[in-house]
């Protein structure tokens, strides 16, 4: 039988099945469709103006290692002018972080992008190992998400760029939309399909990599050698989160497109405004000033539980009133140094005046 | 995301599992009595069980009888047309069937506190419609005539309309459901993307052979699923039109619809989320006088343990849910599976699902329907499509490089045809095109370019004034009637 042409430039053969498209193409045309792609999300969503400098969220793992090669690449491309980073949040996860860290200190190198670590310890005082000391695996992943995310933003004030971009690929954002919708959470459901989001204050954030399929992250990785830690994180997601997955792999497996179906499902519906006048308004944390719905921030809120020893308090309601009818939060706690961001001009004036390029 | 592949992972917390139920075993409702089911953690007896769930029924249903919902609070109960209630024999709808039955057919059962004073039914005249699939699934070969004999065990309250799927290609049906007439013969074209509809030298074969060659050509078990599910549901619409109904109600429970939900989004439907749940749907008749029937599903904060209950308890004969089930490679029986399975352990997630997607709308609103679902069609869904997944170089946009492994200019390779969508594909919700060219690796690779189409499809691409650029033309004038959706025929 003769070799099969790749289907989109009709004249090298077809090296592989495309995991998005079911299509059979050459390795070039892979290349340039991941990448192309990629760039139509950042072109579309214009998530970048030039002269913006840009964390990329680097964990030494397939997806951030991808992006941060990506970003690049398109950089030089597309001419963003954009002034990359690189920012790692060191959990303090004995046998996966340290390891994946290294990862990334050669990626500084390879790539040729600044590098800042922060760890949870120097932030929280809490490295991920002892909260699942305390906490157990349970719930374990609320609070490395909670932490990660404040600990990112920080990181990002600390290297004075106005922008982080994340590994979220399209299987992580498909799945967000399912459990969002299971377990009724509506807030995080509307702003789960943002490409972008930005707080009152806060950094903006956005995740290049919403539309692409993780399997074509990592054959991308595989088929560009790149240097990447392959372990998954020895912390196991909650049960229900894996029920999730495990469905939406089920899906794939039954039609490759139900990933971006699903996807384009939560772009094309949002919370009635009725419903939207009732959920909570943004303020700031009255400990720390990072941005909240109450006045304590979800991750003040965590951390005072595992100081208290009651690290369910910042989980369920029900624990929350035990604490609080066991007294009031005492002085020598460990809490979160004030999130005090460097504001790079009033906030509501950089919008309505942007430098021409 | 990358490190734990976990992102927003604050939240999971939340998803606890719960006790089986609160507290005593005695009912919530009369306190007294020892309780017999349990309804999401409250217990209750049977005596207080089956006003329980006529309530929920009725505070369904009531609030969307009449044309508007001031009219209802002044003169109670009264619908400006007749009921189709749409009746497949399983579970749901039987119970419906019963409720209808017990709540406005036999006035002397009606409850304290009803929202109907008059007494009566809101309706003239109610007709019972079962869909015979059996030619497409030979495991219901032969039930007709138990369905008929569970509608006439009511006596002569219901009227008795049967209906097979084959009708969906039948001229004679879409001429008896006040359709209006079509000439030509068309098929549908799936070799490319942007699908054409183009003419067939004749279309001579049997309604149910266009029906099984329909079927055969849609390319993944998910597709058959949900083709056959969009033919019924049209079918249904159209014989309410063609009966006065001002309603048609279908037996969908609550843990029904949450699957419904969950497996339209995964096939691409988020833009008629509101939809699954209820309906309004008109037919939009060239002479402007369109009839529009209102779809609701009145069990819908009902669950299958409490229809199961209400079933046994009232004695009714179930013949049993016969859908067709493409397995593993079938996104709505793997969303069945997965639904089920977890309510077992989280039993709050049905009806967590079913109460997020109704407080979703769309983010706008749009006047083009689906040609073949019926349903609204969101815009630029072609070019998000373009855009996200690139499987063409003819669709790259103008500011983008071309590949740089060829020797190109300006995007686009040696096959320089415009990006162009075609009127079928723009006519089309996403979820519809999807069913169409969306393929599985083990799916069915045969492309097709005579693939028989729905009388609706057909009546519309003949008569419809968007198909056919708004302009006036003689009715057998055919090559221009539909030019636009052609390739050459040759081809
Ligand atoms: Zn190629
Ligand atoms: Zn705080
Ligand atoms: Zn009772
Ligand atoms: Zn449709």
């Amino acid at each position: 039988m003769a070799p099969k042409l790749c289907v989109l430039c009709e004249t090298a053969k077809a090296m592989l099945r495309r995991p998005k498209t079911g299509q059979q193409i050459c390795r070039d045309c892979f290349f340039y469709v991941f990448e192309t792609e990629v760039h139509n999300t950042i072109v579309e969503a214009k998530l970048f103006k030039s002269g913006d400098s840009v964390a990329i969220g680097a964990s030494g793992g397939k997806d951030s290692t991808v992006l941060a090669y990506v970003m690049k690449t398109l950089n030089e491309r597309y001419k963003y002018g954009l002034e990359l980073f690189l920012l790692s949040i060191d959990e303090g996860i004995t046998g996966y972080r340290d390891d994946s860290l290294e990862t990334v200190k050669r990626n500084q190198q390879q790539y040729d992008m600044p590098l800042k670590i922060l760890s949870y310890d120097e932030l929280y005082g809490w490295t991920m190992d002892a909260i699942v000391a305390q906490v157990g695996r349970k719930n374990n992943c609320t609070f490395c998400g909670v932490f990660r995310r404040q600990a990112l933003d920080r990181g990002a004030a600390m290297l004075g760029v106005d922008h982080i971009v994340t590994g979220h690929n399209a299987d992580d954002i498909a799945e967000t939309i399912l459990m969002n919708i299971m377990r009724g959470d509506i807030a995080r459901l509307g702003r789960c399909t943002a490409i972008c989001t930005q707080g009152e204050d806060t950094i903006k954030r956005s995740k290049p990599f919403k539309y692409a399929y993780e399997k074509e992250i990592v054959m991308y990785a595989y088929f560009k050698k790149l240097d990447y830690f392959s372990t998954e994180c020895i912390y196991s997601p909650d049960a229900y989160r894996g029920h999730a997955r495990a469905f939406l792999k089920d899906l794939e497996a039954a039609r490759p497109s139900a990933i971006i179906d699903i996807i384009h499902s939560g772009e094309a519906f949002e919370v009635k405004e009725e419903v939207k006048a009732t959920q909570h308004v943004q303020q700031t944390c009255q400990r720390c000033g990072y941005m909240s719905s109450n006045p304590l921030c979800k991750a003040c809120t965590l951390l005072e539980g595992l100081e208290r020893g009651s690290a369910e308090s910042g989980l369920t309601e029900r624990a929350r009133k035990k604490l609080e009818a066991e007294g009031p939060t005492p002085e020598n706690i460990r809490t979160i140094p004030f999130f005090n961001k460097t504001p790079s001009g009033n906030p509501g004036l950089s919008i309505a005046v942007e430098i021409p390029a | 995301m990358s490190s734990c592949g976990n992102p927003n992972a604050e939240a999971d917390a939340l998803m606890t599992r719960r006790p089986k139920y609160d507290r005593s075993k005695a009912c919530v409702k009369c306190k007294s009595k020892t309780g017999n089911i349990v309804i999401r953690h409250a217990v209750y007896c049977k005596d207080c069980f089956f006003p329980l769930i006529s309530l929920r029924f009725r505070r369904t249903l009531e609030p969307h009888v009449n044309p508007t919902l001031d009219l209802h609070r002044r003169k109670g109960l009264k619908a400006s047309g007749n009921l189709l209630i749409g009746f497949s024999g399983g579970l749901g709808s039987t119970v419906l069937l019963d409720l209808v039955q017990k709540t406005y057919l036999a006035p002397r059962e009606r409850q304290d506190g009803d929202q109907n004073p008059n007494g009566g039914c809101p309706w003239p005249k109610v007709v019972v419609a079962h869909i015979d699939t059996s030619s497409v699934l030979t495991e219901v070969q032969g039930e007709s005539c138990r369905i008929r004999g569970v509608v006439e065990s009511y006596g002569a309250v219901f009227e008795y309309l049967p209906l097979r799927l084959e009708d969906a290609f039948d001229q004679k049906w879409w001429r008896s459901v006040g359709g209006p007439d079509f000439v030509h013969p068309t098929g549908l074209d799936i070799i490319n993307e942007d699908m054409f509809l183009k003419l067939l030298s004749s279309n001579r074969t049997s309604p149910s052979s266009a029906l099984n060659a329909y079927i055969a050509s849609l390319p993944t078990q998910t597709a058959v699923a949900s083709g056959i599910q969009a033919l019924v549901r049209v079918l249904l619409l159209y014989t309410a039109v063609s009966t006065h109904a001002s309603h048609l109600l279908l037996g969908t429970s609550l843990t029904s619809l949450s699957i419904s939900l969950i497996s339209s989004i995964s096939q691409g439907g988020g833009y008629s989320i509101k939809e699954e749940a209820q309906e309004e749907w008109s037919d939009n008749n060239e002479d402007g006088t369109d009839r529009t029937v209102r779809l609701v599903r009145p069990l819908r904060e009902v669950g299958t343990k409490e229809c199961t209950l209400w079933a046994w308890w009232n004695d009714l004969t179930v013949i049993g849910k016969h859908r067709y089930s493409g397995g593993r490679q079938d996104i709505s029986a793997l969303t069945r599976d997965f639904i089920v399975g977890l309510e077992k352990d989280y039993p709050s997630t049905v009806s967590a699902i079913a109460r997020t997607c109704n407080k979703l709308t769309t983010k706008e609103s749009t006047n083009t329907k689906c040609l073949f679902c019926e349903r609204p069609v969101q815009s630029g869904i072609q070019e998000w499509k373009h855009k996200i997944s690139i499987r063409s170089y003819r669709d790259l946009g103008p500011d983008i490089m071309s590949p740089p492994h060829m020797n190109l200019e300006g995007g686009s390779s040696g096959d320089s045809r415009p990006t162009h969508t075609g009127p079928v594909a723009s006519n089309l919700c996403y979820a519809c095109h999807t069913t169409w060219t969306s393929r599985s690796i083990r799916g069915n690779a045969a492309s097709q370019n005579d693939i028989p189409i729905p009388v609706w499809v057909a009546s519309r691409s003949d008569h419809h004034n968007d198909l056919r650029n708004g302009r006036k033309v003689e009715e057998n004038d055919l090559q221009y009637l539909i030019k636009d959706f052609l390739l050459d025929s040759g081809s």
